[in-house]
């Protein structure tokens, strides 16, 4: 892949007749540029990803409410979310007066970094992953972790009273969610022996059913069924999407913490929340259904599965926005700390004793 | 080892920079026609009376430490269900290493039965 | 100089002068956040160790929980700045030696033979995961400690609840359980009645 892409730059710079003293300037900072590259490689198709998954919920939310949804902008509203984003641009980015200045600015790039970061360790096919790591989802862990920040942050330095109370309300739901889904992660690492991204999909590849050509009954969403579930749920919830979404509580709290941004600043907490929602829906194909893995024998594996698998994850995402209505806050909390906790405990010690007892079938 | 981690820096700070560059350019492209009504705190229409920033519940607090300690249990959970293949795998190791973390999550779930009976857990 | 111990330099230099903001910045939140970063800086240290679990654990444990509580509590604390600073030249006669002590400490802790940074055993350089040697040592050779820790965290837990459980007297809350298991004849009662003639 590398050797290819240096290849094609020769070829081109070549046409100019530069390639040399390029290449001489270039070189010693190569690996650099090449991991640049990759990432940009991830970050641009994420980006429109996002640009029209926000097209796409407005169009299926639109249908299922027997509406027509956007359908002026280009043929079928296609360049809709373009338009959207250029607005964006040219609002003014308005800072309250009694906000404090440093922090209120800090908030959203501490909601979108740790959004984008998490994605250096996805496999995307076999080998495909940008950072090969073996504590790859500790890390995934860690970085969906720190995007409390953001929201906390952002409330703190608006000083205004919806914010505050949004922030509030995120920070003590993101918290019992995360408990959640680290214990359902605890349940994935068991069975496959690895932290490290890759070789959990290679382990789901394994089994029984793979090796007669079902390959989909091999994957852990099987075993683990109650924990992909939970962790799921605890993903929608960890993102604060409907319906978790009394952080934003359009008809109680306007927008939560985002009441006080405008412009590109709020952006890029729309654009954290979307790269979120794909990234759980990455982790949940990931972890549950064998990431790049084909379902079936015949047919051969490959990204486009774990692009089916995401888009499957995310039309779940906006048809529950579409049916249910918002949860109270107290139900919330009982759903996360008194019916979740106890069950991804449980099922530890259910895996556990499995595996201790002559039935293991996890080799 | 490490070189794996080098692609983990870039990406964070590549992210810093996705955040940065477009409020920055944001701030450049747009107009900037402030007003103190625009600038004022929203508030559903009504003038700003008190100072945000107030007294929350104790609840709130109570829950960041239950959570505090709900974590350090899973990072202790990790490192054990990552070997628990192997312990399974290991003659002599199999029950200990099996009995020791139900006796770890036992423990816990004392606490846990705690909280919940003194009503920590409920949201009022 | 290496790109190892580049990095290790600018880390270690943001490190020191975040610490050093935690203590001087006026206001608590931002001291808070220096904090944050601090640890955020010290993970990529211990990272340059090779120590990858405990690096990402120190981002997880304190970056991701602690420091959210920490968050919380100056915050929503209403904290007074001005009387906080007039306790500074009353508490120095007591602070000053402490911070003295603690210096001396650890100079004769990193300084001492046993400690010094030339005997520290060198990473040990295995193909394995990191992880995986962590969890192998803790629950072999660490089994005691480690059931220690949860005893530890089991004291916490019930001094957390116990200390900060407040009922309040205007509690109108509802249990969600109770009201899932609601049952239409809770609440409906149908009575047959004739209807009236004219």
């Amino acid at each position: 892949m590398e050797a290819l892409v240096l290849q094609f730059f020769q070829w081109f710079w070549n046409l100019f007749g530069v390639w040399d003293p390029l290449w001489a300037a270039v070189q010693p900072v190569w690996p650099l540029v090449w991991v640049v590259m990759k990432i940009v490689a991830i970050l641009v198709p994420l980006m429109l990803s996002v640009a029209y998954l926000t097209f796409w919920e407005r169009k299926i939310i639109g249908w299922m409410q027997v509406r027509i949804g956007p359908n002026r902008v280009g043929p079928w509203g296609l360049l809709q979310p373009i338009a959207d984003g250029m607005k964006l641009f040219f609002k003014e980015v308005l800072v309250p007066t009694g906000a404090n200045k440093a922090l209120f600015f800090v908030g959203p790039v501490m909601a979108i970094a740790p959004a984008l970061a998490a994605w250096a360790v996805v496999p995307f096919f076999d080998g495909g992953a940008l950072a090969n790591i073996d504590a790859g989802l500790f890390y995934v862990l860690a970085m969906t972790s720190m995007g409390i920040y953001g929201v906390i942050i952002a409330g703190w330095a608006s000083n205004s009273k919806y914010p505050f109370l949004g922030a509030m309300r995120a920070s003590a739901q993101m918290v019992s969610y995360e408990i959640a889904m680290g214990m359902a992660l605890v349940t994935v690492l068991m069975i496959s022996n690895s932290l490290n991204l890759s070789d959990i999909v290679r382990a789901q590849g394994r089994g029984w059913f793979a090796e007669h050509g079902a390959g989909f009954l091999s994957w852990n969403w099987i075993p683990l069924l109650p924990m992909f579930v939970v962790y799921f749920i605890s993903g929608v919830a960890e993102t604060n999407r409907a319906p978790f979404d009394v952080v934003e509580g359009e008809s109680e709290i306007v927008a939560g913490h985002m009441v006080e941004f405008s412009g590109m600043a709020f952006a890029m907490f729309f654009l954290a929340e979307y790269a979120n929602m794909i990234l759980v829906a990455t982790l949940t194909s990931v972890l549950f259904l064998g990431g790049w893995l084909s379902p079936v024998g015949f047919l051969p594996d490959g990204f486009h599965w774990l692009a089916l698998k995401i888009s499957f994850f995310l039309f779940l995402f906006l048809w529950f926005r579409a049916t249910f209505p918002r949860y109270r806050y107290d139900q919330i909390m009982r759903l996360g700390w008194k019916v979740f906790v106890p069950l991804t405990l449980a099922w530890i010690v259910v895996i556990g004793t499995w595996m201790v007892s002559p039935f293991n079938i996890f080799k | 080892m490490l070189e794996n981690y080098f692609p983990v820096l870039v990406f964070i700070l590549v992210g810093l920079a996705f955040g940065c560059a477009p409020i920055l350019l944001g701030w450049l492209i747009a107009p900037n026609r402030p007003d103190s009504e625009k600038l004022s705190p929203f508030e559903c229409g009504f003038e700003a009376f008190e100072d945000a920033r107030m007294k929350f519940d104790v609840r709130f607090y109570l829950i960041a430490i239950i959570f505090i300690l709900f974590d350090l249990e899973i990072a202790f959970l990790f490192p054990w269900a990552v070997i628990f293949k192997d312990i399974v795998a290991s003659d002599t190791m199999r029950m200990f290493g099996f009995f020791e973390m139900m006796i770890f999550i036992g423990i816990l779930v004392i606490g846990y039965i705690y909280a919940w009976a003194k009503g920590a857990l409920d949201w009022e | 100089m290496d790109f190892k111990t580049a990095l290790f330099y600018i880390l270690s230099t943001i490190l020191v002068v975040a610490a050093l903001r935690v203590v001087t910045s006026r206001n608590p939140v931002h001291a808070v956040l220096f904090l944050v970063l601090a640890f955020f800086n010290a993970s990529g240290l211990w990272l340059l160790l090779q120590a990858e679990f405990l690096a990402i654990a120190l981002i997880v444990v304190y970056v991701g929980a602690v420091m959210v509580l920490f968050l919380f509590v100056v915050m929503m604390l209403d904290i007074n700045l001005e009387r906080l600073r007039q306790g500074f030249w009353g508490n120095l006669w007591l602070g000053g030696p402490i911070a003295v002590l603690m210096v001396v400490e650890m100079v004769a802790v990193l300084s001492a033979r046993s400690f010094g940074l030339e005997a520290m055993p060198a990473p040990a350089a295995t193909a394995g995961s990191n992880t995986r040697a962590l969890g192998a040592a803790i629950y072999t050779e660490y089994f005691y400690p480690f059931e220690l820790a949860s005893v530890i965290l089991l004291v916490a837990l019930i001094a957390a609840v116990a200390l900060n459980l407040r009922q309040r007297r205007d509690n109108k809350q509802l249990h969600p359980s109770e009201q899932i298991a609601v049952r239409r004849q809770d609440r409906v009662r149908i009575v047959a009645m004739p209807s009236e003639k004219e």
